[in-house]
């Protein structure tokens, strides 16, 4: 459900499941599952954070007929 | 002389036009403002021609190419802002100012131009914060458009992997300055978009006075930023005005470093605080189910309280069921029906014995009648037979009876005394005949004594 997320989306997801979850209106089966499913969020964060991939790229320009 | 320790090999003259070729380098998109004279068109579509002021001159040069582009060509006894870059030409061993924009020498009226501009933007909505595109986040990678040499693209990419160690970065190279700038930051403004190698563009230049700038204050420019799809921030160093590129740029920064922090979040940061996040979720699910448990506690000791009167109810409805079953129990109800049939019986019983008492009592009364019936009809039949004989003799006694025979009574009418002799009684007398059957009235005719 969460490859899509950038980092971005899967924290304001997390957060929203966190605010559900702080604001204690969820029953103890929908709080457990706000739970999960953040901690879902959780990882896909962590791993965006590292999938980044530390590469330079230099893109010359392409030849011209200049 | 030339001491041996300074003996040093000797430059060959290429090698020195090279060297002040490559000193003179970094004379480049000046701008140089002139006289024109000797101007001569090549044959090429080059012109050529002299720039001087009152105590110099030098040799200025304007490629074909540029000259197409230019757009005012000088002439002579004219003065004009030239824009382009001293070269040193080996072939010749002359110095020339290669020029590649001409403007008339009116700084006014570049601003003026540059004012139109920003108007016409304006007028179109390309600086309306509405249209601007948000910066992501956290990018996939950074395309930077900068020059490939110089301390601005160092600066980003250090900001860039100091705040977040394995950050992908593109650099396009472009040239920020001169003739070709615009088309060049066009042209790699739109490679960028294509190739989407990047999720944000920093447009960098380390400053640079008004003319320097020049580039990132056309059209072309502008137009390419407003087109990109990818945002655009501006990082085009301390200048005194903001340039046209910073007004439709997505966001604008100052300096590479500032650039660097607005598009890449500190990765440090970001783990601080998904670690934040995560220990509220350990807190919110702990408290949760601290106070589930807790409310479970509540609830199994009001259980614990109210189960003794549970189970005394429950054992008021068990025993008050167990006596209903009794009721109803097959056994009982046997019993009970037995109970009724042996009332029954004993009433019954008590019925039939008082009845047969009272018949028995019947019985004996009715012989007593019996024997009273009797006893009277024979009463009376000895009553009837004697009353029969007496009846007998008082017939045997009456004269009806003797009457009966033939016999006759006669009565004095008057008087009505039997007449038992015929002196009784004198002619024409009245007498009356009693027969046995019957009376006659008579009158005496005769008398007979």
């Amino acid at each position: 459900m969460s490859q899509e997320l950038t980092y971005e989306e899967a924290l304001e997801k997390l957060d929203e499941q966190l605010k559900l979850l702080e604001d204690g209106n969820l029953s103890l089966e929908d709080a457990l599952k706000a739970v999960d499913e953040a901690r879902v969020y959780l990882k896909v964060c962590t791993e965006r954070l590292e999938a980044a991939r530390k590469k330079i790229e230099v893109r010359g320009e392409p030849e011209t007929t200049e | 002389m030339i001491r041996p320790e300074e003996a040093q090999r000797p430059y060959t003259v290429t090698e020195l036009a090279n060297e002040i070729r490559r000193e003179l380098r970094p004379l480049t998109a000046l701008l140089l403002k002139g006289e024109v004279s000797g101007m001569k068109q090549g044959s090429k579509g080059h012109y050529s021609f002299v720039i001087r002021d009152g105590q110099s001159l030098i040799n200025a040069f304007i490629y074909a190419d540029d000259a197409r582009r230019v757009t005012t060509l000088p002439e002579d006894g004219q003065v004009f802002i030239f824009r382009g870059r001293v070269d040193y030409w080996i072939q010749y061993g002359t110095i020339r100012f290669i020029v590649d924009q001409v403007e008339f020498d009116d700084v006014g009226k570049l601003r003026a131009r540059l004012d139109e501009l920003k108007r016409r933007l304006e007028a179109e909505g390309a600086f309306a914060a509405e249209r601007k595109r948000r910066i992501p986040f956290l990018p996939r990678a950074v395309a930077i458009l900068t020059s490939p040499t110089g301390a601005v693209i160092h600066d980003l990419q250090e900001t860039i992997w100091e705040r977040f160690p394995n950050m992908g970065v593109v650099v396009y190279p472009v040239q920020v300055q001169g003739a070709g700038a615009p088309m060049s930051i066009a042209r790699a403004l739109r490679r960028c978009n294509q190739e989407q190698l990047a999720d944000v563009i920093v447009l960098a230049r380390g400053g640079g006075s008004f003319e320097e700038m020049y580039a990132f204050n056309t059209e072309l420019v502008a137009r390419a930023i407003l087109e990109s799809r990818l945002p655009v921030v501006t990082a085009l160093g301390h200048t005194s005005d903001r340039t046209v590129s910073d007004l439709v740029g997505d966001a604008e920064c100052r300096t590479p470093t500032e650039a660097g922090a607005r598009v890449v979040p500190k990765k440090s940061d970001l783990i601080a605080r998904l670690g934040e996040r995560g220990r509220r979720l350990d807190r919110e699910i702990t408290q949760r189910i601290a106070r589930e448990a807790e409310r479970l506690a509540h609830k199994r000791e009001r259980m614990v309280q109210l189960l003794p009167s549970l189970v005394r109810q429950r054992a008021d409805r068990l025993a008050r069921a167990a006596g209903e079953l009794g009721r109803l129990s097959p056994i009982a109800q046997v019993a009970r029906r037995e109970d009724a049939l042996r009332e029954r019986a004993r009433r019954i019983d008590s019925a039939a014995a008082s009845r047969l008492a009272r018949s028995t009592n019947a019985f004996a009364s009715r012989r007593a009648v019996d024997r009273l019936e009797r006893a009277l009809s024979e009463r009376f039949a000895g009553a009837i037979r004697a009353l029969g004989h007496r009846e007998q003799r008082l017939a045997a006694l009456s004269p009806d009876g003797v009457l009966a025979r033939g016999y006759s009574i006669t009565l004095d009418a008057e008087s009505g005394t039997v007449i038992r002799s015929a002196a009784a009684t004198k002619v024409n007398r009245r007498v009356r005949i009693r027969l046995a059957s019957g009376r006659i009235g008579a009158r005496v005719e005769e008398v007979e004594t």
